[in-house]
């Protein structure tokens, strides 16, 4: 039921004349990519720069919470410029994006990254006091940190597939991929074919 | 232009032309190598000048700062180097007559002039000694040039 409702609201985007346009565009599609991804370095670069301070890699000799507040807000703004391009970038291609197992995975990622980033944030804020000025804080923060290497790299990894074609709805799929992908019409027709 | 066409028709038919050819999945790969390169590449460049212009971690020191950044640098760009030879083996005629591309390898060069050659020596020598004007142009220079090396690297795909 959900990938009919999610195919029907791309359909509608899809329709729209700003949709088409950007789509069609020879230079804004363009741009708009670039900057989504060229934003990579000030929100990912930052994170990842936070990541390895509290992993105890990099900036090891600075106060791990002060370098987390001060490079906080080039990385939101950044987080930002990532939200409404990447939205936009969606809009101008919302049926194919909707219908990309790449897509989706990305987006699961970016959930769990989400809901990484909250844990992470709430024990830093218990605990910060005796470890703040040493190299390398606790276990738990260090996992954390790891952890969300491990997610960001996946959404770019995941990110930049969405452009692949390997697991797109015109290819032989299974059924399981079919689902997974969105591609209603596709399983529809696999599964009247008697798989 | 002879060596650069030798150099590039030997690219094309070696041993690495032959493996991103044939393995889209390898190439992809290294595709998304480059494209985390990158983000650290770019991480380290972008915190450092934020920092030349007085916009973040004004209380760490240049000296210290080089110290942080110039490691981590230095291993982003020698992972987009090497991921960079690997991608370009397998369009390597199309990228020789591709405007983008030798954009890029100019702009790569100056960016890397530039680092090793006057911004680490400058900071290294003269850390916080430095006046902020020349900070903001050291800063401003970096921008510059580390942009048009992305820009122009993406838009070797658009080309």
């Amino acid at each position: 039921m959900l990938n009919e409702w999610l195919l029907a609201l791309a359909q509608f985007l899809a329709a729209q004349e700003w949709s088409i346009a950007l789509h069609e565009s020879i230079y804004a599609y363009a741009w708009i990519e670039s900057i989504h991804v060229l934003t990579l370095t000030l929100f990912l670069g930052m994170l990842v720069i936070i990541d390895l301070r509290m992993l105890g890699w990099a900036f090891s000799r600075f106060p791990a919470t002060v370098l987390a507040k001060r490079l906080n807000q080039p990385m939101l703004i950044g987080f930002a410029i990532m939200v409404v391009t990447g939205l936009i970038l969606y809009y101008a291609i919302p049926i194919r994006t909707t219908q990309s197992i790449w897509f989706r995975i990305k987006v699961v990622l970016l959930i769990v990254a989400g809901i990484n980033a909250w844990l992470f944030h709430r024990a830093l804020r218990n605990r910060t006091k005796n470890w703040n000025d040493r190299g390398v804080p606790p276990l738990r923060l260090r996992a954390g940190a790891g952890l969300s290497l491990i997610l960001w790299g996946g959404v770019v990894f995941a990110g930049r597939a969405i452009a692949y074609d390997w697991f797109d709805c015109h290819k032989p799929l299974t059924g399981l991929m079919f689902w997974a992908a969105g591609c209603v019409d596709e399983l529809a027709a696999f599964e009247a074919a008697g798989h | 232009m002879m060596d650069l066409l030798s150099f590039f028709t030997w690219l094309d038919t070696s041993w690495l032309a032959e493996l991103s050819k044939a393995n889209g999945g390898v190439f992809a790969v290294v595709q998304m190598i480059h494209l985390l390169a990158l983000t650290v590449l770019g991480g380290m460049v972008l915190v450092q000048d934020l920092r030349l212009f007085g916009l973040v971690l004004q209380n760490v020191e240049l000296r210290v700062m080089v110290g942080y950044t110039s490691r981590w640098f230095d291993a982003a760009l020698a992972t987009s180097v090497v991921s960079g030879i690997f991608m370009s083996s397998a369009v390597a005629m199309k990228l020789l007559y591709n405007e983008m591309f030798w954009a890029k390898m100019a702009a790569l060069l100056v960016g890397a002039i530039f680092v090793y050659v006057i911004e680490r020596p400058l900071l290294r020598r003269t850390g916080d000694d430095l006046r902020v004007v020349t900070c903001r142009l050291v800063g401003a220079s970096s921008l510059m040039i580390w942009f048009t090396v992305a820009a122009a690297g993406r838009w070797i795909g658009f080309s």
